[in-house]
Order: C-alpha cells, then structure tokens, then sequence
C-alpha cells in the first residue's frame, strides 16, 4: 500500500455527503493534523517562553502591563492547563482516530485485493519481474517457499508474502497516541499531585497541591515519617537521601518502606516519592526551671506569660545563631532575641520569668510528593505499542513475490511498498539462483 | 588520563577535516581512504577515552557511566555522530558528507574541551540521577541526535549549490530520510525512556519542563516530515527546508534549554 502512488486514494471512502461529509473530511485529513501539530508546537513554545504559573508581581515585573493583560487573556501564563490547549490536544485525539480508521478502512479494501493475481500483462509490466522455464524453476521456488509465506496458491496462480506486520506498524503507532492521550487525560481527571512535609516523628493525612492556588487534600490514611537520613558524597553534595515512612490506616500500620528517590512508596495506586529535605530549626528552652523543646511559629504560655518563636537566623549581628521570641508585656507585643553563644544574651527575665536558651538544635525534614495518577497503565501500554509500532514500520518490510505458471515458463513479479532498494538486490538474487541452475 | 586521551580525540577530528581539505584540492581516492583509517583510529581512541573516564569515577569513589553532566553528554554527542557516521558507512561514502560529520564532532569536541563553562571534572551523582533509566534515556537520545545532525547535514547540502562536491540530490534526500527514519524512533524512545524515568523519580511522566516540551516541540515537527513525505510525498527542497528546522529544534532542545529556560533538567549544565 504506497500511498504516494496514488493520489486519488487519499480521500478513501467517506460515509457522510454534503456538508457533513466536507467536514468529515477536513476532520480526518492529513492538512488539519499538520495545522493542529503546528499549533500545539506553537503553543509549547509560548509554554516555555513565559514563565508559567507565577505571580501577577512577577508578570508585571517582566512585561509592560498591556502585554500582561495580553498573556492573561489568551491564558498563556499556564499554557498547559488551559482550556485552548486541552482543546487542541482533544482535535488532536479525533483527527488521529477518523484518519486511522479511514485509513484502516482502506487498507482492508487492499489486502483482499491483493489476493487476486494479476494478469500476464501486468505482472511483465511490473518494476520486478523476469520469466523462467518451468524446468529451471526448482530450486528459486523452493527457496520462495522457505522464506515466503504462501497466501494464495491454485495450480497456475501463487501469491507469497513476507513482512506483514510491517503494514500494521502504522495503525500501531497512531492506536499508542490515542493509548497516551486517553491516559494522560485519565490522569488529568481523576489524578492529582502534592506535597506534604515531615518530620521525624510527625505524621500527616494531607497534601498540599502545587500551582497558583493551593488546595489541601486529605486521603483516608496518615503518612509517618519513622526516620529520615541523608548521605554526602565527600564533597558534600547529597549521595543519598531516604525517608522510612508507615502507612497508617484506621490505626493499624499497613505498610513500611524506606522511600528514596527514584524508589516510591505504593499503597492502593497513591505514590509517595521522595523529593526534598531541608533543616528545621528547634530550640531547647529552660523556661523557670522547666525544660521545652519549640519550634519556629509554634506557641507556649506559663504563668502570666504568653510567647511564640518568631524567627531564627542563623548568624546576627557577628552573634552566632539568633532566635526572635515574640511576646505579649501587659497586651503590648514586643519582641526579644536570644542568642546561643553569647554568654549575657542568652538569658532574659520577660514577665518576670526566667528565660534561658539552651540550645539550637537542627533537624532534618523530608518533602514528599504524593501522586495519583490512575491512567499511567494506559500510558505505558501506549508507549510499549509505541515502540513496537516504530520498529515494526520502519526497520521491517513488507514484500510480496507473483508467480504465473504458463505453458513451459513461469512469470515471477515481486512488490514492496516501502525499502525498495534492498527488495531490489533480493529479487537479483532471486532471479541469479534462477539463472545459475541453468546449468 | 580520559582528558588526555580526549585531547587527542580532538586534534585527530581537526586532523580529519584537514585530510577532508586535501581531498578536495588534490582529488585523489587514496586519500579518503587514509580518512576512513583515521575515522576507524579517532572512534576507537574516543571510545577508550569514555571508558575511561568510567573507570577513572570508579577510582574516585562516586563511579558512574560517563553520561551525567553537560561535558559529558557534547563528548557522548560527538561519539554518536561517529557512530552513525561508521554505521551508515555504505550509505554514506561522500567525502562532503564524512568531512561535516567530522566537522560537528571537532565542534562539540572542541566546545566541550575549550569553553569555560563547562564543568569538566567528573561530579558525583545527585540521587536524581542514580537510576538505571539514566543510561538509556541518554543514549537514546544522543543517537536520535546523531542522526538528526546526519539529516541536516543531508539538508544543507541539498539546499546548497556547489555542484562540483556535492553528491546527487536524490542520494541528499535519501540520505535525509534514511536518517530521520533512524532518528525519529530513538527520539521517541528517549522522550518515553525519560517519561518512565521522571514518574519514578518526580512523580510524573509528563510536567511540561521545558526540556521535555522541547523534545515534543521536536519530535512534532519530525513527525510533520515523515507525513509529508510518506503521505503527501514531498521531496527536495520543502522536505529538506523541514528537516533544518527539525534540527534547529534539536539544537535548542539541547542548548537553549540548558541556557536560556530553566527548569527540572538543570543538572544537564
């Protein structure tokens, strides 16, 4: 099936007429692919140009204020998730399914014609054809029938064929998009993506997505960070970083395991991947005698005293680490900073309590991202029949080999749509066994 | 030692295309014949030269395949186009065509070796990196390159017109098929092998980094040419004026990103 040879074929059968039809036809045609194609590539380009799903501040700081009003209005501030860009990809979708099923349509029409041995006339007329005596035609016919498959044989007409699965590569590929696109799509749906932080200790049920609006999500079971370490190469650059993280449900640990990167965490389709760490400070307190263990924003109170650590810096003032304690003097909020190393700085009397910073202490934290994405099976598939079908249309062939038996001679012909150049030494070779048995 | 040895892989790359040139004043057979030698010579060398810098990781205690970083992937860049370049040898036995594919080698050779931004010592890799998709997804993608760089080369020659040189036209666009059909399933297989690899690794097989779109942006615009071509049969010129701006789009997937959009694939810097 060389669908360059004819021109004429390339509209195939259409099932609709009249207006319905000519937009049929536009809907399935090569011309609306390629205008769809060239869109969504334009649209990509806009994608990465523009800084996706950032701040208004950072538009304005980038663009004058009519070109931000510009990008807003065409949605070009999140390309991706824009109601014009699912929309092309959904044309997309359609365009690829009436065309291949116009094109399966067409292709069937083919193989069953093909079945019909052409006549003398045109079998001698064909790019690929020579004639042999019948008596010399032993060993070129079986070589034939060891290396070709026989579709069609009567006692003067044989057709043989090798390479089919080539003619379906096409079909193959264009059935992995419709695979990918419905899987991502899937996704798109009935996914969603975020974030939680821990820990070592602490547990969760909630996420927080990402983009311009964050959302919280809960999903009916808690996460526990057991334990968290990271590794350095020497250099100092992180080698290795890895969560120990329980999967609690209804109170009971159902599920344990060590999440790393490139490694995640699997419970009911719900994926748990390791994707940051950082330092959370914590500072130990020895509030009038009574040790206690806060952390940045969280709160205490004692007595006539109320207090929130504000802030902690890391280097002050050439002071060493500093924390900023916020607290609340007859209704009045001030505020105190209490510094680790320095002697004199790192006791206060606030309210009348004695307050004394005793130590900083650095903990690590794991940043989880947790995924679900349900059509990600759909997406593999496509992918695996992506691959086949791009092997199987360009690195194999389909060929076909004609023989007419006539009163002392046979007529061989043979065809190949696609990777002429080598089906042309092979039939050489064909035609040179029949010469060389001549003797 | 791998720079020493890649050093020299370099100067026999620039001793390739200086051969190319006495080809073209003297016009004697033998010489090319001394360029393929030379070929064979520089593609073992630079073989052992990535090998290694493999083993040289090993000894230094953070071993991994030399596929990590920028360097390594414009000295992998350069191996491929001399892989495709020996793998297509009977298709492709035109000095025009052997002295370019030197010439872009000797480029990213040179780049890779003289421009002060690129790290080339050997890093240690970020657990981002440590995964067996790495491997795959990189080698594909560099022969999908290769032979992209083979197309082009195939196009700009078409498109030129120095007669005397330069092989048939139809060879040109045979040439600039060919490869594209070579090309065009490795890109696809890279871009799925970093899809699989970016689900396990980021939780998402597709996020729209800008590498990743880039490489769709590709892979579209080679996909237009192959519809074309097969469907519509277009030849010569059209086909090959789409076959440049395939690989312009190459280009930028590889270098623009890394340059101007930043993104999850920062590390390839």
């Amino acid at each position: 099936m060389n669908a360059t040879k004819n021109k004429k074929n390339m509209t195939g059968p259409v099932p609709f007429h009249g207006v319905t039809g000519k937009i049929y036809g536009f809907l399935a045609s090569l011309k609306f692919t390629i205008l769809l194609f060239s869109l969504i590539a334009t649209g990509s380009v806009f994608g990465t140009a523009i800084r996706q799903r950032v701040s208004l501040e950072e538009y304005l700081s980038a663009y004058s204020e009519h070109t931000v009003r510009l990008i807003k209005f065409f949605g070009l501030d999140d390309v991706y998730h824009s109601t014009w860009f699912y929309s092309l990809l959904v044309l997309f979708l359609i365009n690829l399914i009436l065309c291949t099923v116009q094109r399966l349509s067409r292709f069937m029409k083919i193989m069953r014609s093909e079945l019909v041995l052409p006549d003398e006339k045109s079998l001698s007329a064909m790019e690929l054809s020579f004639v042999i005596e019948t008596e010399r035609s032993r060993d070129m016919e079986q070589w034939i029938d060891k290396s070709y498959r026989r579709v069609m044989s009567s006692a003067k007409e044989m057709v043989y064929e090798k390479g089919i699965l080539s003619r379906y590569g096409v079909f193959t590929i264009h059935l992995s998009i419709v695979f990918i696109l419905l899987g991502g799509f899937a996704d798109t749906m009935l996914g969603y993506k975020g974030y939680m932080v821990l820990t070592k200790g602490e547990a969760k049920d909630r996420i927080v997505t990402r983009g311009e609006n964050t959302v919280e999500r809960t999903f009916n079971f808690t996460l526990k960070c057991k334990n968290f370490k990271v590794a350095f190469y020497p250099g100092g650059e992180p080698k290795d970083y890895v969560s120990t993280v329980e999967v609690i449900e209804n109170g009971k640990i159902v599920m344990e395991k060590d999440v790393r990167v490139n490694d995640p965490l699997n419970y009911k389709g719900i994926r748990v991947y390791q994707s940051s760490y950082g330092r959370a400070p914590s500072f130990l307190f020895n509030i009038s005698g009574e040790n206690v263990i806060l952390k940045e924003r969280e709160t205490f109170s004692k007595d006539q005293l109320f207090l929130m650590v504000v802030r902690f810096e890391s280097q002050i003032h050439g002071l060493g680490p500093g924390v900023l304690i916020g607290y609340l003097d007859k209704g009045e909020p001030k505020t105190a900073w209490f510094f680790k190393n320095a002697g004199r700085m790192q006791e206060r009397n606030l309210n009348g309590v004695d307050i004394r910073l005793e130590n900083i202490a650095e903990e690590f934290y794991t940043g989880l991202e947790v995924s679900k994405d349900p059509g990600v099976w759909i997406v593999w598939t496509g992918f695996v029949l992506m691959l086949f079908g791009l092997y199987v249309n360009f690195f194999t062939y389909y060929r076909q080999i004609f023989m007419r038996r006539r009163a002392t001679d046979i007529i061989v012909a043979g065809f190949a749509p696609k990777g002429k150049e080598a089906f042309r030494e092979e039939f050489a070779r064909l035609k040179a066994m029949a010469d060389g048995s001549e003797s | 030692m791998n720079h020493k040895i890649l050093g020299l892989v370099t100067l026999l790359y620039l001793l390739i295309c200086v051969i190319h040139l006495l080809y073209f004043a003297v016009k004697k057979e033998k010489i090319m014949a001394v360029v393929w030698l030379t070929i064979y010579i520089t593609f073992g060398l630079h073989t052992l030269g990535l090998i290694s810098r493999w083993m040289e990781s090993y000894n230094a205690g953070i071993g991994h395949v030399p596929l990590s970083n920028f360097y390594e992937s414009l000295i992998f860049f350069a191996w491929c186009v001399s892989f495709v370049l020996i793998i297509m040898k009977k298709r492709l036995p035109y000095p025009v065509i052997t002295g370019l594919t030197s010439l872009m080698s000797l480029f990213l050779m040179g780049y890779a070796s003289l421009s002060p931004t690129v790290q080339r010592t050997i890093q240690p890799l970020v657990p981002a990196l440590q995964s067996n998709w790495l491997h795959i997804h990189v080698i594909t993608c560099f022969l999908a390159y290769a032979a992209f760089s083979v197309s082009f080369i195939a196009s700009l020659l078409y498109l030129a017109k120095w007669k005397s040189i330069v092989p048939p036209r139809e060879i040109l666009d045979e040439i600039n098929y060919r490869s594209i059909i070579v090309g065009f399933p490795m890109l696809s297989a890279g871009i799925l092998t970093g899809a699989v690899w970016a689900h396990y690794a980021w939780g998402a097989y597709w996020s729209w980094d800008p590498k990743e779109t880039w490489s769709l942006i590709t892979w579209i615009i080679y996909a237009i040419y192959l519809h074309v071509r097969l469907v519509r049969g277009w030849k010569g010129k059209k086909i090959a004026l789409v076959s440049i701006i395939g690989f312009l789009s190459v280009i930028f997937t590889y270098f623009g990103v890394n340059f101007i959009l930043s993104g999850l694939h920062s590390y390839a810097t």
